[in-house]
């Protein structure tokens, strides 16, 4: 691959780890009634699905609660046409995928939801090939 | 001689075609003083503007003055029972400035308003129609005009909706809702004042300014075709006043 071939597909790769932590505040809704911007939650995990669509698109995976019990988190991400925009397709992250997710936590009691997440893969690197994975940024209010 | 004849027929009859439908997507400066080239795909998305939030585009310089009934909807109204969750599309002076693309397609008779956000779009009727009670909608009735390089858009005949003036802040509008649009170019920009009144809930005026900049050429408006499983799946995510 020639180094502008390589440039631009760790642009698009960096571009798509830097949607998948801020892309929830682009606007359908403030994520501060929903998530809580002053705690952090951190687990791992298979994907259980991965549903890939407008307003938002949500990525389920299994992991321990604080106690050890099994439960679902929900990722909260960006609308599809955001994703698709920088390469994501429903395909990306098949079902059986071990993630790592470490983002705000969820208000609700007893839910189990992250928004504003850093995603990668279960040994440190990024979802899709080439990118780079950076430090969480705080979604604009 | 009579070759020549159709091929200037011909000619004319693409030159009217041309001329009979102004869908100019070149996005350059107005060529007329009157009438701004408003055409092509505009991108309204984080690199153009602030994305909106509870501060923006209504901060503390032109937030809304609320009057009585719209303080107590704001005391009842909950994220959790806002409309958006069940793909309720956005209106003016929302949809405006929600952070995706937009096309304007330009005609004699209308301008129309294309927004990826929610799949809407919005007719301005420039012909001099009017409304009837049978034209009331979620996105109004609007009518235009060329004014001075601008296009004057005036939206009423709303249907009521409870986060119709901000979901953000869960202000409600009424049918009494009027919105008034000045669109125009600025170089590269199209730019527009909204201004809103709405004598239920406001007690006065409430208007911003923002732009918008060309789309990269080869830009399709993506189809939003909102999923209601995902629409509602941040709801349980939040604490609600309602059970």
């Amino acid at each position: 691959m020639n180094a502008q071939r390589w440039t631009m597909a760790v642009g698009l790769a960096v571009a798509a780890a830097v949607v998948m932590k801020t892309a929830p505040a682009l606007a359908h809704h403030s994520s501060a009634p929903f998530y809580d911007a002053t705690k952090k939650v951190e687990a791992q995990g298979p994907v259980t699905k991965f549903l890939f669509k407008n307003p938002h698109s949500f990525l389920y995976f299994q992991a321990p609660d604080d106690k050890g019990t099994p439960v679902e988190w929900q990722i909260e991400l960006g609308p599809a046409a955001s994703l698709t925009r920088t390469g994501w397709t429903p395909e990306t992250l098949k079902a059986g995928t071990i993630i790592k997710a470490s983002g705000q936590p969820s208000r609700a009691e007893g839910s189990h939801g992250m928004c504003c997440a850093r995603i990668t893969r279960a040994d440190g690197s990024p979802i899709v090939a080439g990118g780079r994975v950076t430090e969480e940024q705080q979604p604009p209010r | 001689m009579r070759k020549i004849g159709i091929i200037g027929v011909a000619a004319l009859i693409a030159f009217a075609g041309a001329r009979g439908f102004l869908t100019a997507y070149a996005q350059a400066p107005a060529a007329s003083a009157q009438i701004p080239n408003l055409a092509g795909i505009w991108d309204g998305g984080g690199r153009v503007r602030p994305v909106n939030s509870e501060t923006v585009p209504w901060g503390k310089d032109n937030f809304p003055v609320l009057n009585e009934r719209a303080l107590a909807y704001q005391k009842v109204f909950d994220e959790a029972i806002a409309p958006k969750y069940d793909c309720q599309p956005a209106t003016p002076p929302a949809i405006e400035y929600d952070p995706y693309s937009m096309e304007v397609v330009q005609m004699p008779d209308r301008v129309v308003f294309n927004y990826e956000k929610d799949d809407q779009v919005r007719t301005v009727w420039l012909d001099g129609r009017q409304p009837t009670v049978h034209d009331m909608s979620i996105q109004g009735f609007s009518v235009g005009r060329y004014e001075n390089g601008a296009l004057i858009v005036d939206t009423d005949h709303y249907f009521f909706d409870i986060t119709g003036f901000d979901d953000y802040n869960g202000i409600p509008s009424s049918p009494l809702k009027k919105v008034h649009e000045r669109y125009w170019r600025e170089g590269q920009e199209l730019k527009v004042t909204v201004t809103v009144e709405d004598e239920m809930f406001l007690r006065k005026p409430a208007s911003y300014t923002t732009r918008w900049l060309p789309q990269r050429p080869g830009y399709k408006l993506d189809k939003w075709d909102c999923d209601p499983e995902a629409s509602r799946a941040p709801v349980k995510m939040m604490p609600s006043k309602y059970k």
